[in-house]
């Protein structure tokens, strides 16, 4: 009893000299091209710079195109024939970052730790309209009618545009404005050039708190448009036991190289305007400071 | 079958993309900015050109003498994916120009079904009888999908602009043009040339 007689074919008898045909003329045809391709591929080989490859294994390979070349491998070539920077790469991580730069034989400037992107705005529904925008929806095409509808020139419209282009899908919009996952963004910097507020700042990942912020109006004028604002009370300022935090044009900048990340200007700011980079450092605070947040209100998520 | 109805059979009347309705993947998806799909359409005219070349000889004097014509599909990928790679180091060296203006496309298409199914009329379906028809009718068919691909991109250039309703932005405006422009290329089937 062989195969054929178990699937119920009992009277199918095989032309084994049929079968030896096709298999010699396809093994046949197989074994010829990839000869072919073999010889043509030594002959035809390309000589490249080696170093292109090399960069290119140590690029993040994220092929997001934030550098303005087509990919990764456009960048490294880039790099190679000198026409491209270094650091308009924001996701290659430090240590390959010194590494490329010893192929190329360059000197590698400004910061070395990474970042990410936070949004500098928490206003959203509790900031007012101007106006009810009902065209295309856009935050680039709204902000071309008067500035966008918030109330607060410097105000998050939370249509969305920069949700769209972030190659991570780690942008939402959600009560209002938009919200980047610290954990899924690669600073790759594609939000920061579109945003046409430019809302979107980068701060180091080691920084656990940012200005969610970044009005210049005057804080009596901020009372009456955003109930989220900032209104450069100097608090944080004042508190700060390193000297991180200073009031530039009405609100609080820090300078995370002397930022020990010990959240005093969280606890102090009477508006919530300084917030956890990481959502979920929220919870953590509300659980151990029991006593701080029974004085304030307790900050939302 | 004379050589102007090959030709115009291949470009309109039976159209690959909007007649035969084959290779619906990159007339979809390469077609949102015109360059782009200029390049796919010269680089599928080209495969096209290159299959018809192969594969009319192959399955006519081997295939068939031998009794393996059930081996069509087998042989004619693996020949075209071949050929296809070698074709591309060629470029690569020595012409490099045309290797950036279509060398991202080439290794996309080797395994389309357009391509497949213009090796499949040319022979087992028999649309064509000699070895110059078949080149030509391979011709014809690639600039029929040049020409339909570069209409959809100019079309959906304008379309994107539109304020268009939430649920018809997108891929399903694409798809009611397409839709359109099937209909109006169903008027060419009526023509009938020499045959």
């Amino acid at each position: 009893m062989n195969m054929f007689t178990l699937f119920g074919f009992a009277d199918v008898t095989i032309d084994w000299a049929a079968v030896g045909i096709g298999v010699g003329i396809l093994v046949g045809l197989a074994l010829v091209l990839s000869l072919l391709i073999v010889l043509i591929s030594r002959f035809c080989e390309v000589k490249q710079d080696p170093r292109i490859d090399e960069v290119n294994e140590l690029l993040a390979g994220a092929n997001c195109g934030a550098c303005g070349y087509p990919g990764c491998s456009g960048f490294a070539k880039a790099l190679v024939e000198g026409k491209a920077d270094l650091s308009a790469c924001g996701q290659t991580n430090a240590a390959n970052k010194i590494e490329i730069s010893n192929i190329l034989g360059v000197t590698l400037e400004g910061s070395t730790e990474p970042t990410i992107a936070v949004v500098a705005c928490s206003g959203g529904n509790k900031c007012t309209d101007k106006y009810e925008y009902q065209g295309y929806g856009d935050c680039i095409s709204q902000n071309l009618l008067a500035g966008g509808r918030k109330a607060c020139e410097t105000g998050c419209m939370g249509s969305g545009s920069c949700v769209t282009v972030c190659p991570y899908n780690c942008i939402e919009c959600y009560d209002g404005y938009a919200h980047i996952d610290p954990d899924l963004c690669r600073s790759c910097g594609l939000c920061i050039k579109t945003c046409p507020k430019t809302l979107i700042k980068r701060v180091p990942v080691s920084a656990k708190v940012y200005v969610a912020c970044s009005t210049n109006c005057r804080g009596k004028d901020v009372t009456t448009k955003c109930q989220a604002g900032c209104i450069s009370c100097g608090i944080c300022e004042r508190s700060c036991p390193t000297g991180a935090i200073h009031l530039v044009n009405n609100v609080p900048i820090i300078d995370y190289s002397k930022c020990t990340n010990c959240e005093t200007c969280l606890v102090k700011c009477p508006r919530h305007v300084i917030k956890h980079v990481h959502p979920q450092d929220d919870v953590v605070a509300v659980a151990t400071d029991t006593k701080d947040t029974k004085a304030t209100e307790q900050p939302k998520q | 079958m004379n050589i102007l109805a090959i030709v115009v059979a291949g470009i309109l009347s039976q159209n690959f993309l909007l007649v035969k309705t084959m290779g619906i993947c990159p007339f979809l998806g390469v077609s949102k900015k015109t360059d782009a799909s200029l390049g796919m359409g010269i680089a599928v005219t080209f495969v096209m050109v290159l299959t018809c070349l192969v594969c009319y000889p192959l399955y006519v004097w081997v295939l068939v003498p031998t009794g393996l014509e059930y081996l069509e599909i087998i042989v004619f990928i693996l020949v075209i994916a071949s050929l296809v790679q070698i074709l591309e180091m060629v470029l690569k060296k020595f012409i490099p120009g045309l290797y950036s203006a279509m060398g991202i496309y080439l290794p996309l298409i080797t395994t389309n079904c357009a391509i497949l199914g213009v090796a499949e009329l040319v022979t087992v379906q028999a649309a064509v009888t000699t070895y110059l028809e078949a080149l030509v009718y391979g011709l014809a068919s690639g600039i029929g999908f040049t020409l339909v691909m570069i209409i959809m991109s100019g079309l959906r250039e304008r379309v994107d602009r539109y304020n268009l309703a939430k649920p018809l932005k997108g891929f399903p405006i694409v798809l009611i043009v397409a839709g359109f422009m099937a209909m109006a290329f169903s008027m060419f089937t009526g023509i009938n040339i020499g045959a």
